[in-house]
């Protein structure tokens, strides 16, 4: 007498895969967690032909269009602003300033910012735009 | 009919993950797509120290206004972004050093430094100068 042996379906293996999934899924969360950065609510400025303005340390300071300055999600005045970026240059010398303000912001709310960069004899400051094929231009 | 038995090994029950790694697949996706990298892009100017003076040739000079609306003026005469950068760029071929000085009012929109300074870039100018209109003006 014949006897068969039932055949196994083939399978996945799937449950490494799991694994993989979650590791990967803590290695994102983390990544974001280092890259947050707090937004402030503006319509950046446009241009065309826009370079990587990013160094290793960042600095950054937001302008609404209503004048108000922030830093790192607070609003401050001129002179908190001076402070911080005194402290920031202190710590790394190589900080560069990022200025990301709205389109819209009266051009004396930048300039009172880059004359405190003058101020404090930082040569080098970034103007964050938005790199957009429909630019004014 | 003899019935034989045979003996089957249990297996042992490994769980149903196949939905699990689904889930964490889907996570993944959304921490993705809400993680900002934040590159930031745009332009680096290189400020000049406060009170610094360079001197320049008056012939070398181009001088455009940005009015409270953002408009921009040469001489006087309004000129469309195109405009101003077609003359910018006749102006850079015939004079390569050409320094381009801006005068802007205090109320134009961020956005008109900013198409300014785009200008000045795709022209190549080199000396690119920017003040407020109520400051006394000042060499680049």
């Amino acid at each position: 007498m014949k006897l068969t042996r039932p055949r196994r379906r083939p399978t996945v293996p799937v449950n490494a895969m799991s694994d993989i999934a979650f590791l990967l899924l803590i290695f994102i969360m983390l990544i974001s967690l280092i890259n947050y950065r707090r937004e402030i609510p503006i319509e950046y400025p446009e241009a065309t032909r826009t370079e990587i303005v990013q160094a290793d340390r960042n600095l950054e300071v937001w302008v609404r269009d209503d004048g108000t300055i922030y830093h790192d999600g607070r609003p401050i005045d001129l002179g908190t602003m001076e402070a911080v970026i005194v402290d920031a240059v202190a710590a790394d010398p190589s900080v560069r300033i990022h200025v990301l303000a709205d389109r819209n912001t009266a051009y004396r709310h930048v300039a009172e910012v880059l004359e405190v960069l003058q101020l404090l004899q930082h040569r080098v400051v970034s103007l964050v735009v938005s790199d957009s094929p429909g630019a004014v231009r | 009919m003899i019935r034989i038995r045979t003996r089957r090994r249990e297996r042992r029950a490994l769980g149903d993950s196949g939905a699990l790694s689904d889930l964490a697949f889907l996570l993944i996706i959304f921490f993705i797509v809400i993680a900002v990298f934040n590159v930031n892009s745009g332009f680096l100017l290189g400020l000049p120290r406060r009170g610094s003076v360079t001197t320049v040739n008056v012939d070398d000079l181009l001088r455009v206004t940005v009015d409270a609306g953002g408009a921009y003026l040469i001489d006087g005469a309004p000129r469309s972004p195109e405009e101003l950068a077609a003359a910018v760029e006749e102006r850079r071929r015939r004079q390569p050093n050409m320094t381009l000085l801006a005068r802007i009012d205090p109320e134009a929109p961020y956005q008109s430094l900013v198409t300014l300074v785009e200008i000045a870039r795709t022209a190549d100018v080199d000396n690119f100068s920017f003040s407020r209109a109520d400051a006394p003006e000042t060499a680049p």
